[in-house]
């Protein structure tokens, strides 16, 4: 039953942290919650779909279908996230009174807010449907044996319970923060886990042989190892990597680009501004 | 369009390349929740390519924290994952869905 606990609480941890900094988000941003339905619903649908269709997926282009269906599952989150904080970044970097014109203007209309409504559901759905998938898959191990499926669906059960709760705290911890800090630490961890994500990629491409590993750029398991929780939790907000494959990193800063660059343009021109 | 051409070209050449090459092949099963064989022993900075049969009718997950490699093998299915080049020592791994029993290492010597 704890391995349940354990194996349900990793694939619904990252999920759940991505669902609640975006739930903030529409919380600080006066917006509805309603597209957090959707995206759960389609999450759910999808990963059972995927789970369903795992032979043949994983039987696809050669035995590489697996790896390319999650880089491409991971592409559409990462390219959303960028897309949102490319979005988003311009609220970072105005004073008080400006920053409610722009939100005015940035959200006021319709499409601006169908625009962030989108992005969400795609982030959410995605994410979920490509973690979710691997408990349905797990859970079918169990099916001809009920007293082995009683206790799994208990430890599943007990493990999304937790991973929830972590989220809900997470949503309330940034929900009491004040809206001038909440933007940019907003920013700053969606940046990183797009990064994280980016990485993620580059392991699946690894894994079928498109790209070649080489010795890990770092080694950081006596400072935090992934079995940890500690480790588990940072891998799941920014895409912690023990031993990351320099080809990684370059798929990390390339993914962080924008949005830093974004950002340092903004600065600037609000340093100019405030010069003028 | 005649640089596209290039490039598509130069690009399933290189993939060409990296799948074509001699690379060293390595079996693994799964039976009864357990690897065999439980270790492996591979040359040290070498691309290499490992094949793992699932012979249960439950699926399992390969996962190595030490290798940055996991992957889902459906009951009765055949997996294929690259690792290396990689220095000298011991890589352990593990079956996500059985960790208890699905346990192995990697070894890689000079």
């Amino acid at each position: 039953m704890l391995d349940a606990v354990l194996l349900i609480l990793r694939e619904v941890l990252e999920a759940a942290l991505i669902l609640s900094l975006l739930l903030a988000l529409s919380q600080k941003l006066h917006l509805q919650f309603r597209w957090s339905l959707i995206a759960v619903t389609i999450g759910t649908i999808g990963s059972w779909l995927l789970a369903h269709y795992a032979y043949e997926i994983a039987d696809a282009m050669d035995g590489t279908g697996q790896e390319l269906l999650n880089a491409a599952l991971y592409s559409v989150v990462i390219l959303s996230v960028i897309a949102l904080g490319l979005f988003i970044c311009p609220l970072a970097f105005k004073s008080h009174l400006e920053n409610n014109l722009t939100q005015k203007k940035i959200f006021a209309s319709p499409s601006g807010k169908k625009l962030i409504y989108r992005l969400c559901i795609v982030i959410v759905s995605f994410s979920l449907a490509r973690e979710a998938s691997e408990i349905w898959i797990y859970l079918s191990a169990f099916t001809h044996d009920t007293e082995m499926l009683s206790s799994a669906l208990i430890g599943s059960a007990i493990g999304a319970g937790i991973g929830m709760s972590l989220g809900a705290s997470t949503y309330y911890a940034f929900t009491f923060m004040q809206k001038s800090y909440f933007i940019p630490v907003f920013l700053a961890i969606i940046t990183l886990l797009a990064g994280g994500l980016s990485m993620q990629i580059a392991k699946q491409l690894m894994q079928i042989g498109w790209l070649d590993s080489a010795t890990p750029l770092w080694d950081s398991t006596f400072l935090v190892d992934e079995h940890s929780w500690v480790g588990e939790l940072l891998y799941a907000l920014i895409g912690y990597d023990s031993r990351p494959a320099p080809i990684q990193g370059i798929f990390y800063l390339l993914t962080i680009t924008p949005v830093v660059s974004a950002c340092a343009w903004h600065a600037w021109q609000l340093r100019v501004k405030t010069h003028e | 369009m005649n640089n596209s051409i290039k490039y598509t070209l130069f690009a399933s050449l290189l993939l060409g390349a990296t799948t074509k090459a001699e690379v060293p092949t390595f079996t693994l099963e799964i039976r009864d929740h357990l690897f065999y064989p439980a270790q492996l022993v591979v040359p040290a900075n070498t691309k290499v390519k490992l094949i793992i049969i699932n012979r249960d009718a439950t699926p399992e997950e390969f996962e190595s924290y030490e290798l940055n490699r996991e992957k889902i093998i459906m009951g009765g299915a055949k997996a294929i994952i690259f690792i290396g080049p990689l220095l000298p020592g011991d890589y352990p791994f593990f079956g996500e869905f059985n960790p208890k029993t699905a346990q192995g290492l990697i070894r890689v010597e000079n």
